[in-house]
């Protein structure tokens, strides 16, 4: 196999600067008064490692720990402040499913407007169009506005749309929580075509047990920091045990 | 400039939502681009030609204020909208990257299929009211085109700006409100007092208005000098426009 790592993460940290004041109305007597403008706190620190083509990385840690954070930086949508990142390959984010998706237009103009904002071309798009519609079952409805769809059929729509984009880096965040158990099988029954097609994969989840089965390895956050990489089972355990503490 | 090749089925999608989804639960749809400023107009022209009394024109004034209206419409309508058009896509700035003038682009593109549908009223009231045209109708084309990277520039600096702190869109409602009022949209430039008329040189919108005039309604050429200051003033804000919003890109994820 290729030695080039997927996503290559080379001492990334990322300081975000909160404002308080959001308006000139606030900040204006803020700046005169003396008061502290923004304040900055660190939500990743030092993060390094490597994520080898086809690999299957869980992301573990508490709420606010970072995980998401480290998603947005993959996708590229935000810059670390120290460090860089490296990703090779198309990325589907499976992150707040359907954010493209809007609810005046039908099930079959958001699937082109999806698609493309995803990174596909019009051409690519209708060719899997079919492909897409079978995978979300909504054949009944592609014609209505999604604004009528069901929560459920929304996800399952634009789930369709974002696995059909032919991934080379596929990141989820705890959207597999969502959806009815069939759907939710359904999914990993994707996931397992991914993997075995050498998709890498990030998945950040809380559901323990599912991230025990699913992943190779384990990266484990707590307070912006790295508290564990590597094997699955090892990683697990001492996450238990750091909360264990908490508790 | 690169945008467009690469990200050319982006924009034209995008484009498309903002049309497509703006009228759907209306029974006119999209009639209303056309119907609105008709009726602006009529409105105005009926104020300022019976009321108010604007006077001494070669031309009706409902075809000397549509001139001027229809472009300072475009133009007021692209920026409310371009300036909303990163905070009202704030999922996707989260979600996924392309560069983000693709949102402001995209803005200003249904805009600008818009005043094309409104213009259609335009070529209606020529044949209507016999209105002449010369060669010099062309110089429209470049007019246009310098008024966009007027538009443009300044919608990347505001779009920006607006995420960072919302008044931005308030603010600049009201600010809308005062240039227009300096610009010679619903008067002529001579009934302006002389000694502010140095405004107008400063005001490119200004210069674009009394341009369109001169070249669509007089029949003669526009007024270079003022048009290469304008056309200087739009480059710069294109240039500096362009800077701020990509030294600020990097940060449109974290503050959205």
């Amino acid at each position: 196999m290729s030695s080039n790592p997927a996503i290559s993460i080379n001492h990334v940290s990322k300081l975000f600067h909160k404002q308080n004041q959001r308006t000139f109305k606030e900040l204006i007597p803020a700046l005169f008064g003396g008061k502290k403008v923004v304040e900055s706190f660190w939500a990743l620190k030092d993060i390094d490692l490597e994520i080898k083509k086809g690999e299957t990385i869980g992301i573990i840690g508490p709420n606010g720990s970072g995980k998401s954070t480290l998603l947005k930086l993959i996708a590229g949508v935000s810059q670390p402040t120290k460090g860089e990142i490296k990703t090779n390959g198309r990325i589907a984010p499976l992150i707040e499913l359907g954010a493209g998706f809007h609810p005046e237009l039908t099930g079959r103009e958001n699937v082109f407007l999806n698609g493309i904002i995803l990174g596909m071309t019009r051409a690519e798009v209708s060719e899997k169009f079919k492909k897409i519609v079978d995978f979300a079952e909504i054949w009944d409805f592609i014609d209505q506005p999604v604004k009528h769809y069901s929560s459920g059929m929304y996800l399952r729509l634009a789930f369709a749309v974002a696995i059909h984009t032919e991934p080379e880096i596929l990141l989820i965040d705890e959207i597999l929580a969502v959806g009815d158990a069939a759907f939710q099988a359904k999914c990993f029954k994707k996931m397992d075509e991914f993997k075995q097609k050498k998709v890498t994969i990030i998945y950040v989840s809380h559901a323990i047990e599912s991230v025990k089965s699913f992943c190779d390895k384990v990266l484990y956050i707590d307070h912006s920091q790295m508290m564990g990489f590597g094997e699955s089972e090892e990683v697990i355990n001492k996450y238990i045990e750091g909360m264990g503490v908490i508790k | 400039m690169k945008i467009f090749k690469e990200y050319r089925e982006l924009l034209a999608e995008l484009t498309k939502r903002e049309i497509k989804a703006r009228y759907k639960q209306s029974v006119l749809g999209y009639a209303w681009v056309i119907l609105n400023p008709f009726f602006q107009m009529l409105v105005m022209a009926f104020v300022f030609s019976k009321i108010l009394r604007v006077t001494n024109l070669s031309v009706p004034y409902a075809l000397f204020l549509y001139v001027g209206l229809l472009p300072w419409n475009l133009f007021a309508a692209s920026i409310s909208s371009s300036m909303n058009s990163l905070v009202g896509n704030g999922s996707l700035l989260t979600k996924i990257y392309f560069p983000r003038e693709v949102f402001v682009v995209s803005a200003i593109l249904a805009k600008i299929v818009d005043f094309l549908l409104a213009s259609i009223v335009l070529v209606v009231f020529f044949v209507f009211f016999h209105q002449q045209v010369t060669i010099n109708i062309f110089w429209v084309v470049p007019i246009f085109l310098i008024q966009q990277l007027f538009t443009y520039g300044l919608s990347l600096m505001l779009a920006a700006f607006n995420l960072f702190y919302r008044d931005i869109q308030y603010l600049f409602g009201l600010i809308l409100l005062t240039w227009m009022y300096l610009t010679p949209v619903i008067y002529p430039t001579e009934m302006f007092p002389e000694q502010y008329r140095w405004i107008f040189k400063l005001n490119p919108m200004a210069v674009f208005i009394n341009a369109y005039r001169q070249v669509m309604l007089g029949g003669g050429m526009p007024n270079l000098s003022s048009l290469g200051i304008a056309l200087l003033l739009s480059i710069v804000m294109v240039v500096s426009g362009y800077h701020i919003f990509k030294r600020l890109e990097g940060m449109f994820a974290d503050v959205v």
